[in-house]
């Protein structure tokens, strides 16, 4: 008896860690949504696609590197920041001059970019399954409570809390941060005061997008880096913006930890339904809070 | 009334013009030699892109040396529309296809769904061939074909069927089952579970977990079943996430500790990308390997597709390539461009294999009959990527169910 309540102890530990594990890269990809909702309130649908580039870009490096190590950690800040580059040209050229429009027009925008991405992506990687290898060092797994655990998802489970630190210290500690803040609070008084909106929002974007890209660059050895890899983390991240509250940086990762616990802890408790169990927590959340579990900036 | 010479023959000419206008507009169209027109329905985009290119890869291919020689006076060309992986996408496309491109063959699909779909509504209503190249689910060709649908992709009861056979093989008793939650994932599992049953009634099977097409977090699945100790797990699993569940297996270590058995497991299209670091040691099942068997007819196909194209041929490659075989040798055995004839010319049609001998049309149920291929991944000094190795080949009537149990699965 006291045997079985070891054995499922152990699960449990497990299974935790390995839903904070996949929370990290959930809350990585839905802060950047959630920045881009909270400063410039565009419900940006092609946030997936810039993930999906994020793991593409990553690939291209580490095939560049050929194998070597040096490549996969030069992939985490080149894929992302190549992401960034392409989002600062969308947003030029394209958002910047759609700010004021309805949301509904917005939605179909992005959206009609999220195709035309798809399709970029198609043109320039071709349809083949690809795959990141990570490092020596971060491969092959690690016994923590008695069970297997990937040293890739432990490595996850430091990197995402330095990000999120990361991000708290930009936007707490940084002027330009600030500023952001305050325009997703009251964009007309920032206008007012003589700030120019136009490059908080366009640096908003840019960083958004940026941590798409890093996303993508994160999950790429763990998945097979292909098209269509959008959809399902688009989804995803929208419930979690939604039950973590629209535009709140700390809501996005309460939202995240939420999806990946659950879904993990499905997992153990009734395998054979597992699917249900992170898309039940959400409806509860949304019973219980309608307007997500923190404070929105909308 | 005087009519001069010149008139006369004025009035001939204008005379053997008119004549010769009606009886063009009149003359029954198969009297003319025309081209074949393949209507192809398949998913060019999303995660089974790879699988539709290298499918149409494979049709063209055929379709140079077949072209070259001409049927009925005429060639095969072909349409191609992309389904997106879409039900009802599919659907109007093939409406298309017959109502306005007027095609005489439908071609198509990777997704099971579609394919059940487009034959029933489409093909068996439109009375137009319907030769399904991808889709495995056994429905087609089984349950619910019909004197329109036919198959030269190998199904999930032949796929069940060869999991069954090798497995039983082994000295596991305890098996997980696990999988992908659509109809692809449970049609797999049921048929190898049965087989492997019926021909060793002494397994066990101990739990069950399913997860969503494309699941990108296999882990907690794989350290759950790893803490259930079965002796060995069968995955139900295609596509991207099969590369998902080979890296889950390989991060958990559980390739090396719990047997599994991945239907299309040792397909180069998932092994390659992950080159080597593949895992060793993952039983899989296909009808089709460009290294296996090293007949001079493989090796021939392989060099033609590699150099055409850049990379080995795969099996939906295969499936298209026999298709243009079938399209062609069955129009050449009918003598006409007719769909009716064309259905009763397939019918125990055997038309030449790419990998030497020879495939056969079964009459009763339109299914492809070929050999399948039950083997072990292992890392090889030839390939920089795993390739499966300790081959057991399983002939084509061994896998397939027999023309009774397809007339009672149809209620006949």
């Amino acid at each position: 008896m006291e045997a079985d309540q070891a054995v499922f102890l152990s699960a449990v530990g497990n299974h935790f860690l390995v839903g904070i594990s996949r929370a990290m890269i959930l809350f990585v990809v839905s802060a950047g949504l959630s920045f881009i909702l909270g400063v410039l309130r565009v419900p940006n649908v092609a946030h997936g696609s810039l993930y999906m580039i994020g793991a593409f870009f990553a690939h291209s490096v580490t095939t560049v590197f050929g194998g070597n190590p040096l490549g996969f950690w030069l992939a985490l800040l080149l894929a992302p920041l190549m992401v960034a580059a392409v989002s600062l040209v969308a947003e030029r050229a394209l958002f910047c001059h759609l700010y004021e429009r309805e949301h509904l027009m917005l939605l179909l925008f992005t959206f009609a970019l999220m195709l035309i991405l798809g399709d970029l992506v198609k043109l320039v990687w071709g349809a083949d399954y690809r795959s990141v290898t990570a490092p020596k060092i971060l491969q092959g797994s690690l016994t923590l409570f008695s069970s297997p655990i990937p040293k890739y998802n432990l490595f996850l489970l430091a990197v995402g809390p330095v990000i999120a630190v990361a991000l708290y210290l930009f936007s707490n500690k940084t002027r330009i941060g600030k500023i952001a803040r305050a325009a997703a609070l009251d964009r007309e008084m920032v206008s007012a005061i003589g700030i120019n909106v136009s490059w908080v929002f366009s640096f908003a974007f840019v960083l958004g997008c940026f941590l798409a890209g890093l996303g993508g660059a994160l999950v790429a050895p763990t998945v097979s880096v292909t098209l269509g890899m959008d959809h399902d983390i688009i989804i995803e991240a929208f419930l979690i913006v939604t039950i973590g509250g629209l535009g709140n940086m700390w809501g996005a990762m309460a939202g995240s930890l939420i999806f990946g616990i659950t879904q993990s802890f499905g997992v153990l408790i009734l395998p054979q339904f597992a699917i249900v169990f992170p898309y039940l927590a959400v409806v509860i959340v949304l019973l219980l809070k309608p307007k997500g579990l923190l404070k929105s900036v909308w | 009334m005087k009519v001069n010479k010149s008139g006369f023959w004025g009035i001939a000419v204008l005379g053997i013009c008119a004549v010769a206008a009606v009886s063009t507009v009149l003359m029954p169209p198969a009297a003319q030699a025309r081209n074949i027109k393949v209507g192809i329905i398949d998913c060019y985009s999303g995660p089974p892109a790879v699988y539709g290119k290298d499918a149409l890869n494979g049709f063209k291919l055929a379709l140079e040396s077949i072209n070259k020689e001409g049927i009925l006076g005429g060639k095969i060309e072909f349409t191609t529309r992309d389904t997106k992986f879409k039900v009802d996408i599919a659907l109007n496309m093939a409406k298309e296809l017959v109502l306005r491109e007027n095609v005489d063959v439908l071609v198509g699909t990777i997704n099971s769904a579609a394919s059940l779909a487009v034959s029933k509504t489409i093909a068996k209503e439109q009375k137009v061939p319907f030769i399904v190249w991808i889709a495995k689910d056994e429905k087609i060709t089984g349950a619910q074909g019909h004197r329109y649908v036919f198959s030269t992709s190998e199904n999930t009861a032949m796929a069940g069927k060869a999991g069954g056979v090798g497995l039983a093989k082994k000295p596991y008793r305890k098996y997980w089952i696990a999988g992908d939650d659509y109809a692809y994932g449970h049609a797999i599992a049921d048929a190898a579970w049965r087989n492997l049953k019926a021909l060793k009634p002494e397994v066990e099977k101990i739990g069950e977990s399913w997860w969503k097409v494309g699941e990108p977090d296999l882990v907690p699945y794989f350290t759950s079943i790893m803490g259930a100790k079965p002796d060995a797990v069968i995955f139900c699993t295609g596509g991207a996430s099969m590369t998902n569940a080979l890296k889950a297996l390989k991060a958990t270590g559980m390739a090396g500790k719990i047997p599994s058995w991945i239907h299309t497991a040792i397909d180069h299209a998932v092994l390659k990308p992950l080159g080597a670091e593949g895992p060793e040691g993952v039983m899989g099942t296909i009808q089709y390997l460009f290294y296996y068997p090293e007949t001079p007819e493989n090796n021939a196909f392989v060099e033609r597709f590699q150099k055409a194209y850049g990379n080995p041929p795969g099996f939906p490659a295969f499936n298209a390539y026999l298709t243009a075989q079938f399209i062609a040798d069955g129009f050449r055995k009918a003598g006409a461009i007719d769909r009716e004839k064309f259905i009763d010319a397939l019918e125990g049609l055997k038309v030449k294999s790419p990998v030497g001998g020879t495939a056969e049309m079964r009459a009763c149920d339109h299914q492809a009959v070929y050999p399948m291929y039950f083997g072990v991944t292992k890392k090889v000094p030839q390939y920089d990527f795993v390739i499966a190795t300790d081959i057991l080949t399983l002939t084509g009537n061994e896998v397939l169910p027999t023309c009774d149990e397809i007339q009672k699965a149809r209620g006949q």
